[in-house]
């Protein structure tokens, strides 16, 4: 029955476009209309292969919680609340929401009508087990758990009410809430042992988990019984798709091959050299869109010499010429991002932007200020016979591209007079000597939808916080109480303009204070079958969505 | 019945002297592994959360008791050796299951493309020798093909070969663990080697039994030359070949990583690669002594086929 309504309807699709061929013939548009002649209306049959670079280590993502995990999460989970482009915060699972005046007790108006795949109704029960989950050590995460130090108990009024408590304050509890990593799973599933759950977690989402082959794909059902799908969606009931094959393939040109070929529908982390082969694919289309937070940078170490002198710091990012090694080793295909925010965070300010461009002219102006004056016969500056040294520490898993992104940093930083080294080592290793403070420059970057990612990053509660090896979220050790008080001031208030007003100052003063490279932001790269329609990312943490994707058949 | 006895008794003592060997072999795994991976610098609990995220201090201590990790070293150890000894190869904190269901998972398919290497390399081996050991131009063409096909680094063919057969003709896959056809490619880039150095080897042997009276008889008897080649010399030409296959076998173990990570196939070699880059003990532990076993097998394997293709060698031995 179904089978004989689709062949009659794509019949009929084969008619219209004949006529629009022989229509447009003349005009030689049709190589435009093509496009829009396939586009048709979603069915609802298929299966979808997507093939990404990593592997998760746990399907749960509240164990750990890398972006692998959250990009398979974002099939299988629903979330409390969604998240919009502009950062608005809109229902999902809870339909609304009261907060009390001090800000420390969320209600929550749970849907009565959502049901987890294994049966078990989403309720008030589900809300307390999840967040509790998140934050029990016995969890593991790294991730979720750290977003909500915050979160102190839930109370549950009805089975469709939940009050969350908190013990401090949290404007960005629900942008947070909205990421992916936070998602919804079964309280009845969550009761297994963890390693259990991490291979078959349960939610309430578009799709099932239904078996995972390690090293190779995990398999995806649909979720027949969806219609709960968050208002960010294109439609709501069940998704088009029957089947999705989340494959792993971590070279990238061999990924990259892969769709080129139709051996897979999608690939995700497109590598930048083939960026433009993608775009000129007639076959293919490009679906980008950069992750918010604190953009890919090198955070300067501000505790020890040459970067506990500002005007040296200043002068190192202004003779670095980011914007020409991005051109060169990217193909033109990254933007910089110059202030503190990527350009998608809620309450990011354009003001930044060029607060520290490349000018080495300015550079060696202020190296002569802060007395490096002379210059050995390598051209490296001196000051007091000490050479002007910077060690980077460069993990195995860096990219490539990336890599030679800093070799181009320490290129031109050469020409100021700055010796840049690059100390290349295994990722245990240089976890070891960032937890000890042992570098000059740390590569890195932070993915979450909220500017709070500044209070992570630059503020002093995040000096030595969590103690594995030493490990401490604020790389740079800025400690100023000025900025302190304002990224807390902006968790007190749920008010956008005094939020608004208050990031802005935290974004002058660390902008000002010239504690990072910033280069360019994390970005979400698909390339993607023409055959494959409305794949999409979801703004929280631009992570792809198949929900409303369905392939032309 | 003394013989019998005195026979049996032999056996007996091979057998347990082999079985000695092998649990030292194990146990000196056991411990290398752990000595490599404490001198490796660096704290598991990062490996284990991922580096840099943002875990709480509580959840960072539950880490370190789960896994024995706040305990002195060499309580470490012992724990470490005593549970290899009694066979719980324990919990993979990289994989978050059974270090056995992973070997379980990954092991096929890496022994499925050391098999389909050993064979393919053997064919290539057998008939190349064969074919053309001692005939004008052919002998010295195949020996300088098998001399450079030796000299290739696995990876590199499976670049190259990528690059043609997917990237430019695309008529194989480019990576993936789908059935025959992704075998293909990483199949040879492994075997294109191992069989250049398997026939080099078998080339030398089958030249020197080809100068024998013996050949001279059977060709006076009017057997065809390539009758005389297949049943009498190469039967002789195979000793050296199956001894190297051994060792085949454990050098394959080591070139299966650079192959399984540049196809993104499904494996123990890739396996190892990420278990190592996260100081993942037990896991990496696990696939070293099943690596070993595997060694241990073959080699007793190589054993009995000396015996059955050259039955002299048991009389000797006895």
């Amino acid at each position: 029955m179904l089978s004989g309504h689709t062949v009659s309807q794509s019949g009929k699709t084969l008619l219209l476009g004949a006529l629009l061929v022989t229509v447009c013939l003349p005009l030689g548009a049709c190589h435009k209309n093509k496009h829009a002649r396939r586009a048709g209306s979603p069915v609802s049959v298929g299966t979808l292969i997507y093939a990404t670079d990593r592997e998760p280590v746990c399907l749960d993502p509240h164990v750990q919680g890398d972006m692998p995990q959250v990009f398979v999460a974002q099939q299988y989970l629903d979330s409390l609340v969604s998240m919009d482009k502009a950062g608005t915060i809109h229902p999902w699972l809870a339909s609304s929401w009261d907060i009390s005046p001090d800000g420390l007790s969320y209600t929550f108006h749970l849907r009565s009508d959502v049901t987890f795949t294994d049966g078990t109704p989403f309720t008030a029960e589900a809300v307390k087990a999840n967040l509790d989950h998140m934050v029990d050590p016995a969890t593991q995460s790294s991730t979720a758990g750290g977003y909500i130090r915050q979160y102190h108990s839930t109370e549950i009024v009805d089975s469709h009410t939940a009050i969350v408590h908190l013990s401090r304050p949290y404007a960005a509890f629900l942008e947070v809430l909205a990421q992916g990593f936070l998602g919804i799973e079964s309280p009845q599933a969550l009761t297994r042992p963890r390693d259990l759950n991490c291979q078959a977690p349960v939610g309430s989402g578009p799709f099932r988990i239904v078996s995972w082959d390690r090293q190779n794909k995990i398999v995806f059902d649909r979720n027949n019984a969806y219609h709960w799908a968050p208002p960010t969606a294109l439609h709501d009931g069940p998704a088009y798709l029957e089947h999705v094959e989340w494959r792993f393939i971590p070279e990238p040109s061999a990924r990259f091959a892969a769709v080129q070929a139709a051996e897979v529908d999608a690939i995700d982390s497109l590598p930048p050299e083939a960026e433009t082969p993608a775009r000129h694919n007639a076959d293919l289309w490009v679906l980008m869109a950069d992750r918010p937070g604190n953009p890919t940078n090198g955070t300067l170490n501000i505790r020890r010499a040459p970067f506990n002198d500002q005007l040296v710091r200043e002068a190192f990012i202004r003779s670095t010429d980011i914007e020409g090694a991005l051109s060169s080793v990217f193909f033109h295909h990254y933007r910089r991002a110059g202030g503190p925010l990527t350009a998608t965070t809620p309450f990011y300010s354009p003001d930044f932007e060029h607060a520290a461009d490349y000018n080495p002219d300015k550079a060696n102006t202020l190296l002569d200020q802060a007395g490096w004056t002379t210059k050995d016969a390598d051209g490296i500056r001196k000051r007091n016979g000490q050479r002007l040294t910077v060690h980077i520490p460069l993990r195995a898993s860096l990219s490539n591209s990336e890599r030679t992104l800093w070799e181009q940093v320490q290129a031109t930083a050469r020409e100021t007079g700055f010796d840049v080294l690059l100390e290349n080592a295994d990722d245990t290793s240089v976890n070891a000597r960032e937890g000890q403070w042992d570098y000059d420059v740390r590569v890195g970057y932070w993915n979450t939808n909220t500017a709070d990612v500044l209070r992570i990053v630059f503020s002093s509660e995040f000096l030595g916080a969590a103690g594995i090896a030493g490990h401490h979220q604020n790389e740079s050790g800025f400690s100023n109480p000025e900025f302190d008080r304002i990224v807390n001031a902006a968790l007190l208030t749920t008010d956008s303009e005094q939020r608004r007003d208050l990031y802005y100052q935290a974004q002058k003063i660390v902008s000002a204070a010239f504690l990072q490279i910033t280069t360019y932001p994390q970005t979400t790269r698909l390339a993607i079958s023409k055959r494959v329609h409305d794949i999409r990312l979801v703004p929280s943490l631009n992570v792809t969505t198949l929900y409303d994707a369905w392939v032309e058949q | 019945m003394t013989l019998f006895q005195e026979t049996g008794w032999f056996f007996l003592k091979k057998a347990l002297i082999r079985i000695g060997g092998a649990c030292l072999v194990l146990f000196a795994a056991a411990t290398l592994t752990f000595i490599a991976l404490h001198l490796a610098p660096g704290d598991p609990v990062t490996a284990i959360l991922g580096g840099s995220a943002n875990p709480t201090p509580e959840t960072i201590q539950e880490i370190r008791q789960e896994y024995g990790l706040d305990q002195p070293i060499m309580v470490q150890y012992g724990l470490h050796v005593w549970r290899v000894l009694s066979g719980q190869l324990g919990s993979s904190f990289s994989q978050h299951m059974p270090v056995t269901d992973v070997l379980w998972q990954q092991a096929p398919h890496t022994l499925k493309l050391m098999l389909a290497s050993l064979i393919t390399a053997w064919v290539f081996a057998v008939l190349s020798v064969t074919l053309s050991a001692r005939k004008p131009i052919f002998d010295s063409a195949f020996s300088s093909l098998e001399t450079l096909f030796a000299g290739l680094p696995q990876f590199w063919i499976g670049i190259m070969l990528l690059w043609l057969f997917a990237y430019q003709l695309g008529l194989l896959p480019p990576a993936g663990t789908h059935g025959f056809s992704s075998l293909i490619l990483p199949t040879l880039s492994l075997a294109i080697p191992l069989g250049g150095f398997l026939a080099q080897v078998m080339r030398e042997s089958f030249k020197t039994t080809l100068d024998q009276p013996f050949v001279l008889t059977a060709r006076s008897r009017g057997v065809s030359d390539n009758s005389v080649r297949f049943r009498h010399v190469l039967r002789h030409a195979l000793l050296p070949g199956v001894s190297l296959s051994t060792w085949a076998i454990g050098a394959l173990v080591g070139n299966v990583v650079p192959v399984e990570v540049v196809f993104s196939r499904q494996g123990l070699g890739r396996q190892l690669f990420l278990a190592v880059s996260m100081h993942d003990m037990p896991l990496v532990t696990g696939i070293i002594l099943f690596i070993a076993l595997v060694y241990v097998l073959a080699s007793f394997l190589a054993d009995v086929l000396y015996v059955i293709i050259d039955p002299r060698i048991q009389e000797a031995r006895v």
